[in-house]
């Protein structure tokens, strides 16, 4: 670049900068761009990274990228990029590319301890192939997995459903998501019935108070921080408010820091509900009209193994793991739950743990009684070193904020909130306060989950990559639902397996105790990313199963497979994202995938081609299987009805699924909207149809009507659509996208007159109960057209510091890295930012060690220790008795410390709070 | 050295004035300007520098705010220009036909 690293350094702050308040690109850095630009080929795309779904534009020149800038000419960013985004185009190119699939060998054999060896694509489809068989013998369909993704694209995610669901008839498939999403699923599916924000990220400008709760976005969503700051600087009336367990950059710029202890935002929320009802600042109109009241149980436990925990736990863990069977009551939950402190409460709802039923207003009014300034005060404080009478007037200012008329409120949140032991809960009490002030759906005014992965929502979500999911909010459990997908899809009754299956945590036990032969991960990796992985390293290597991993890079998961399938990445694809505002984008491939490097779609579809109907949809055990209309422990043969249906026992998998005569109809080459541009997946399997559009094409059909439209794929392609919001429906002639859900004025779907309509509700119903249980189950309460407000109490988090592992740990991400780093550390000048993780510790926490700034330490936990420097200074500022550990660095494997609890209702893992100590190493 | 990117704040009438005072201090320069918003970079050698650096900004004539809005640490030069172990590889072969398995894999 002829820059030294130093003006580099300062260059790249300068642009982050700009970038953080919204200020276009300097003159001087264009022209020096432009001046190199002769001879590039651009064309549209989207940024690899967070959920934002920035909008990017990508230059090819002979086969290679050779720049990525922000898209003038997209909302979401509006031609700005953060750091991470500026590159972009350097990910694909690392030296340590995998180019060809790897498998454990010796003397030119498998052999599970023997070492990686190049083999081709044949001889690696060959063993799966093989593995697979063997695993579904032994085990049945629930013996094989998929470690699915938020960061699949729609296509991928789409074949992968069908594979699993429709093709294996196994629901063992589930995404990284699981870990990122899973808990804001719950909270949209229980109080609106349908998933996904109403609102969109314009309501940063229309909004008076943008609310973070956990969510750091000046590092993890810098672009949407970037509109925040830029309305912060230009609105008078807005107010910036961040609550966070320690001080970050998205402090920089708040009127007001709350410094809370971990799990105190279930309290906190609850302090503002009640000031809300007790000055009456309720909107008694939208809740009358549009909510009904519902609470659940409390006893639900952590999400821990629910049987023979002791069998695969240390005596240290089991301190921890005991209280999935029995909790005490701390003096906290005593008076949060309305019990006695020290009472032992047997966790009987850990397998219904997602059971609601309606309650009353008054009973709702009591259940919020103890939440007072002062208890909740000495709750939440995170901060020691700060005056109660300071905290206090702090939380009395957010409840202000809340409470006064014709303030607009934007509450945003990710991980905090969703990586949480009560992370469904947390989510439905943003609902609850936005929802009692009439502050949802409108301009300026939601609750609003942000997402953490580029197609969380999108693919996982939308498509429904998840264990008990299939797409538009279906779920495998429901016989309609089941129905209405086989119907689609065109297979006999009854293929689809009811039952669910093992989310992304129980894969992982599910191999450590020999239930999953077999497992392969796609897009993201498992061994870096699941809490407590000293386990399932241990489980992948030394138990007699299968791994493998597809990556376009060596990470933990490639080390710890069996064979390793080398993928294509973004932009090496044709592909679609879809973003946290429902916006659903495009792309082309752009260039070629190196060496023998092949898109998952196509490692997937020619899999399909290697099982025919006779093994896969002939009787299947399926241990435990009790549903009606099928025997108990397992699945029916459905070969004579497939026959009747027009399939042979010998069809394959790929002409049942995939290439089916409708498919087919979609040609390539297609160069109407393919211009020039290639497509390797089309290549290599030569038959001359267009998997991408056609696959897209069909999954269009489950959303079509039902409000989860989606365009033709031809009109996202189009060169003046930059993305759209679903539903998308045809108005006059155009595909017209939706800004706000659920609002009469821009949702079609909205009954006329209503003002406000949660359709997603329609149909549903609530028995009616008290705070503490259900009532007579005659007595329903219709919930059509509403949304539910929930009571949901404090708990304190279930591993605590105490004398021996004395300090609270967090972990999440940093600005300049991307999720376990495999992409953003191959970037020079991202990896040379942040060259490691280091653990951010307050100065007297330090001292109190006897350690310096750069020290080497351990940090312990019950389950496992690694070795990271220590920092005082910094961008974050932990208060005394935490620590905060980013996850991207593989040589800081921090979730070899980290707690695999998880939120019982949606099995997400709480990555923010679990118990170290630290010593100098 | 930490550098800090730091959002200037300024009438656009005494813009010029301030963007001069800006560039005057030693380990500041200024980097982009747009109607009164200023992005100076600011290179000092520790946390403590770093944040009086602010504080003189804060003092400036006609400054309406100053923020540090981006931080950058590097402290330690070496650490920050080795790639680590994991991520040391042979050297690239020309064809990608072909591909050497990471060492790191078969440990």
């Amino acid at each position: 670049m002829g820059l030294s690293r130093r003006d580099f350094l300062k260059n790249s702050v300068a642009a982050a900068t700009a970038a953080t308040v919204g200020m276009p690109l300097s003159e001087q850095a264009e022209a020096a761009v432009r001046a190199g630009e002769k001879d590039w080929q651009w064309d549209k795309g989207v940024c690899r990274f967070c959920g934002t779904g920035c909008g990017i534009m990508i230059a090819t020149k002979d086969n290679r990228i050779v720049a990525t800038k922000g898209d003038p000419d997209a909302p979401v960013n509006r031609g700005l990029n953060c750091i991470k985004g500026y590159f972009n185009g350097k990910i694909n190119y690392g030296k340590d590319r995998l180019t060809q699939p790897l498998l454990r060998m010796t003397d030119g054999k498998f052999d599970k301890k023997g070492k990686f060896t190049p083999v081709s694509w044949e001889h690696a489809l060959d063993i799966m192939e093989e593995k697979m068989r063997w695993a579904m013998k032994e085990k049945g369909p629930h013996g094989i997995s998929i470690f699915g993704s938020g960061q699949y694209t729609i296509h991928e995610g789409y074949a992968a459903v069908k594979l699993m669901k429709a093709g294996f008839r196994s629901n063992n498939l589930d995404p990284n998501a699981r870990h990122c999403m899973a808990s804001a699923v719950v909270g949209f599916m229980q109080t609106f019935g349908i998933d996904e924000p109403q609102n969109n990220y314009d309501d940063i400008e229309y909004t008076d108070t943008a609310v973070l709760w956990g969510a750091n976005m000046a590092e993890m969503h810098p672009i949407l921080w970037s509109r925040i700051t830029n309305r912060r600087l230009t609105h008078d009336k807005m107010r910036v408010v961040n609550l966070t367990t320690f001080g970050n950059m998205s402090s920089d710029i708040a009127d007001l820091e709350i410094i809370m202890a971990p799990s105190a935002d279930l309290a906190i929320q609850n302090f503002i509900a009640r000031e809300i009802v007790k000055r009456d600042a309720i909107d008694h109109d939208f809740v009358k009209q549009h909510t009904v009241f519902a609470t659940g149980p409390y006893d639900i436990g952590y999400g821990f193994r629910p049987k023979n925990v002791e069998k695969y736990a240390s005596a240290a863990e089991m301190e921890i793991y005991k209280n999935e069977k029995s909790h005490v009551i701390d003096k906290y939950e005593a008076i949060a739950q309305r019990k006695k402190e020290g009472e032992v409460v047997e966790q009987k709802n850990v397998a219904t743990a997602m059971k609601d039923w309606a309650i009353s207003f008054e009973d709702f009014k009591i259940a919020l009684e103890p939440y007072t300034l002062d208890f909740v005060a000495e709750i939440a404080r995170g901060d020691a070193d700060e005056p109660m009478d300071q905290f206090k007037a702090k939380l009395q200012q957010l409840a202000d904020y809340y409470c006064e008329q014709g303030r607009k409120i934007m509450s945003f949140w990710t991980m905090g909130f969703n990586q949480h032991q009560r992370g469904s809960w947390v989510n439905e009490q943003a609902y609850m306060i936005h929802l009692l002030t009439g502050r949802q759906a409108a301009p300026g005014n939601g609750a609003f989950s942000l997402t953490g992965q580029p197609s969380a929502c999108g693919t996982a979500r939308e498509v429904g990559t998840f264990a008990h999911r299939l797409p538009a909010d279906m779920v495998v459990m429901n016989p309609k639902h089941r129905a209405h997908a086989e119907e689609i899809w065109h297979l006999p009754a009854k293929t689809i397996n009811p039952q669910m299956g093992s989310h992304f945590v129980k894969i992982m036990r599910d191999l450590e105790d020999g239930q999953v032969l077999f497992s392969w991960t796609q897009v993201n990796n498992p061994w870096q990313n699941t809490a407590n992985v000293n386990h399932w390293i241990k489980a992948a290597r030394e138990m007699n199963n299968f791994i493998v991993v597809a990556d376009a890079y060596p990470g933990v998961s490639c080390k710890v497979a069996d064979l390793i399938l080398p993928a294509a990445m973004i932009n090496e694809k044709w592909g679609a994202y879809g973003n946290a505002e429902r916006r659903t984008q495009v792309w082309r491939q752009q260039v070629l995938p190196p060496g023998q490097a092949r898109g998952d779609l196509w490692m997937m579809l020619e899999l399909s081609k290697r099982f025919k109907l006779k093994e896969v949809w002939g009787e299947q055990p399926l241990p435990g299987l009790k549903a009606e209309g099928f025997p108990d422990g397992k699945l029916p043969s459905v070969l004579d009805e497939a026959v009747k249906m027009g399939y042979t026992p010998e069809t394959t998998l790929y002409e049942v699924l995939f290439a089916t005569p409708e498919n087919k109809k979609y040609k390539w080459p297609d160069n109407a909207v393919a211009r020039g541009h290639g497509n390797h997946i089309c290549d290599l399997l030569k038959d001359g149809w267009f998997p991408e559009k056609a696959l897209f094409e069909e999954y269009r059909k489950f959303g079509m009507g039902h409000g989860h439209d989606l365009a033709p794929f031809d009109v996202y392609h189009d060169d003046h659509v930059r993305g759209l919001k679903w539903p998308v429906v045809l108005k006059e002639g155009k595909w017209t996208e939706t800004p706000w859900r659920n609002n009469e004025k821009y949702d079609p779907y909205v009954a006329r007159g209503s003002g406000f309509d949660f359709y997603g509700n329609n149909g549903n119903s609530l028995v009616m109960g008290d705070l503490d249980k259900m009532g007579d189950p005659a007595g329903k309460v219709d919930i059509s057209h509403k949304a539910k407000i929930y009571f949901r109490p404090y708990a304190s988090p279930v591993e605590k510091p105490d004398a021996n592992y004395d300090l609270w740990l967090a972990t999440g991400r940093v600005l300049e890295h991307w999720h376990s780093g495999t992409m953003t550390r191959r970037v020079p000048e991202l990896h040379r930012a942040v060259p490691e993780a280091v653990c951010w510790i307050h100065q007297k926490d330090a001292d109190a060690r006897g350690l310096k700034r750069n020290d080497l330490v351990w940090v312990e936990s019950r389950r496992g220790k690694v070795k990271v420097r220590v920092e005082t200074g910094g961008r974050n500022r932990a208060p005394r008795g935490l620590v905060y550990v980013p996850w991207f660095d593989e040589g800081v494997l921090i979730n070899k410390v980290t707690l695999d609890t998880t939120c019982p209702l949606s099995k997400q893992t709480d990555y923010k709070k679990c118990a170290v100590k630290i010593y100098k190493a | 050295m930490n550098l800090s990117g730091i959002l200037v704040m300024a009438k656009p009438e005494s813009q010029d004035r301030v963007v001069a005072a800006l560039n005057a201090l030693e380990g500041v320069e200024v980097h982009q300007v747009d109607d009164g918003r200023i992005v100076a970079v600011q290179e000092a050698p520790d946390i403590h520098a770093e944040i009086e650096g602010v504080k003189r900004i804060k003092a400036l004539p006609h400054v309406i705010m100053a923020e540090m809005v981006y931080h950058y640490l590097a402290e330690d030069e070496h650490v920050y220009e080795a790639m680590p172990p994991e991520l040391e590889v042979g050297p690239a072969s020309d064809s990608h036909e072909t591909c050497a398995v990471p060492a790191y894999l078969n440990d």
